[in-house]
């Protein structure tokens, strides 16, 4: 990502952090998915395959999570648009495996900053339970919009931090070749089995299950013989 | 804009201040804020009790909030006693998570992102993604519209309302057209990726694989997907790097 304007990096920070504050906050309309993040990330910086390349792996990582209820996941937005930052320019054999694991160690990062913001949130909560068991709508306001500037802010730190990394990574790390297409196998092998696995726990038993093997059997089918 | 397209562009933002306290339940205040304007004017002492009652816990799953918001926002205007709106709106918890987490999370999501995956794949790159999110986003548009109408049109009979709708039918099937297009998706996805290796890389990656799955089906609560891969690839290039070495 070396060589990249300041305009540029300002698109990405709000990008990701548009993509950050649609994972939880608002307004969950899927910007936070890898395969969306990513290739937009892609579009804007003139490679839409590295994008989309970086985007469907870490989509196939995604899959193995269902973000529901009081879940721990990971924040797969900023990850994205980081390991993509990253993946740019370079053939993708080479790239892929290094941006993968930036985007996942980014991800379990940006998990870890979605408990800090909860936790801040409830903090502000306790700050106001006078008003709002006055039934103060003003502070019930106060509440939402300073829940969506700490998600913001959030967000747009990680991505700065991501891009920083991203930017340091292109710049010093640079295994030779045998050892980047080695890690870029493995990433996909770990990316393959984890679209997998999620898949089939959430088929469960039954008609679902059915229905998942024989996907993976057309699926199959479709990959040999293209 | 009236109060209830208000409401709805407001639900959008229902997990803004998502907290392990209350959950939904300030998004769910902020919310029910321009809905509950009328009562302000009519029953002041009403209206700061019920904006008391809409802020506090809730949970569900954030695409059907509306189904609750309008149920107890009508029991309010209808003057039902607070703590049955009380015990309305924590009844909803449970089986809106459920039937929405089923819809949304285990149904539509990864449908449409198995097939996103097979249309980028094949060849139509970033147009597979926008239409991704242009056809999520008008279903969920309708989904959460609708959810607020009946909410608003049930108030305390929402549970009727949910149950003779289309929510627990679709709830239920949707979870097999998931599983197909994952199952579709994933294979072809590493078809792609692989395209053009020699046997040697095929084999390796499909080696990761089959450890991965194997792994995640016997220790996955443990040993997840991001972990399997990190310690995967840590152990390749330990594995490069005494090869070197030697």
């Amino acid at each position: 990502m070396s060589g990249i304007g300041i305009e540029t990096l300002l698109f990405l920070i709000t990008w990701g952090t548009i993509v950050g504050l649609d994972l939880v906050s608002v307004p969950q309309a899927m910007l936070a998915r890898p395969i969306v993040a990513a290739s937009m990330t892609g579009w804007l910086l003139h490679d839409v395959d590295a994008g989309l390349r970086v985007g469907v792996l870490l989509e196939l990582f995604a899959l193995d999570v269902l973000p529901i209820g009081a879940v721990r996941y990971p924040d797969y937005g900023a990850a994205a648009v980081a390991a993509t930052a990253l993946a740019v320019g370079a053939p993708w054999e080479l790239g892929l495996g290094v941006s993968t694991a930036l985007g996942l160690l980014l991800a379990v990062v940006g998990g870890w900053t979605l408990q800090w913001l909860r936790r801040a949130n409830a903090d502000a909560i306790q700050r106001h339970v006078a008003a709002l068991a006055a039934g103060e709508s003003r502070a019930i306001r106060r509440l939402q919009y300073g829940g969506v500037a700490r998600d913001a802010a959030r967000s747009a730190l990680l991505t700065l931090v991501g891009l920083g990394l991203a930017s340091w990574a292109g710049r010093d790390l640079r295994p030779d070749r045998l050892t980047a297409e080695v890690l870029t196998l493995v990433a996909i092998g770990a990316g393959s089995a984890a679209a997998v696995n999620g898949a089939i726990r959430g088929a469960g038993h039954g008609l679902r299950l059915r229905w998942l093997g024989a996907g993976l059997a057309g699926g199959a089918l479709v990959a040999l013989l293209r | 804009m009236t109060g209830r397209w208000r409401a709805l562009l407001r639900l959008y933002a229902v997990q803004g201040a998502w907290n392990y306290e209350r959950m939904l339940g300030v998004g769910m205040g902020y919310a029910a804020e321009p809905l509950l304007a009328d009562l302000a004017a009519a029953d002041p002492v009403r209206h700061s009790e019920a904006v008391v009652r809409s802020a506090e816990f809730f949970n569900c799953n954030p695409n059907l909030a509306g189904l609750a918001l309008g149920a107890t926002v009508r029991a309010e205007y209808l003057g039902v006693p607070g703590d049955q709106v009380a015990r309305l709106r924590t009844a909803l918890c449970s089986p809106l998570g459920a039937l929405g987490d089923q819809l949304f999370w285990a149904g539509v999501v990864p449908a449409l992102i198995g097939a996103t995956i097979v249309g980028a794949v094949v060849g139509l790159k970033l147009a597979a993604v926008v239409t991704f999110l242009i056809v999520y986003n008008l279903f969920r548009l309708t989904v959460g519209g609708w959810s607020l109408s009946t909410g608003l049109a049930s108030g305390a009979a929402v549970g009727h309302a949910i149950a003779s709708s289309w929510l627990p039918r679709w709830s239920a099937r949707i979870g097999a057209y998931a599983a197909f297009s994952i199952g579709v998706a994933a294979p072809v996805a590493a078809g792609w990726f692989l395209h053009g290796y020699a046997w040697r890389g095929t084999a390796g990656a499909l080696g990761v694989a089959l450890t991965g799955i194997l792994l995640g089906r016997l220790w996955g609560r443990t040993f997840t997907a991001v972990r399997f891969a990190l310690v995967a690839m840590g152990t390749a290039l330990l594995l490069r790097w005494v090869i070197g070495f030697l």
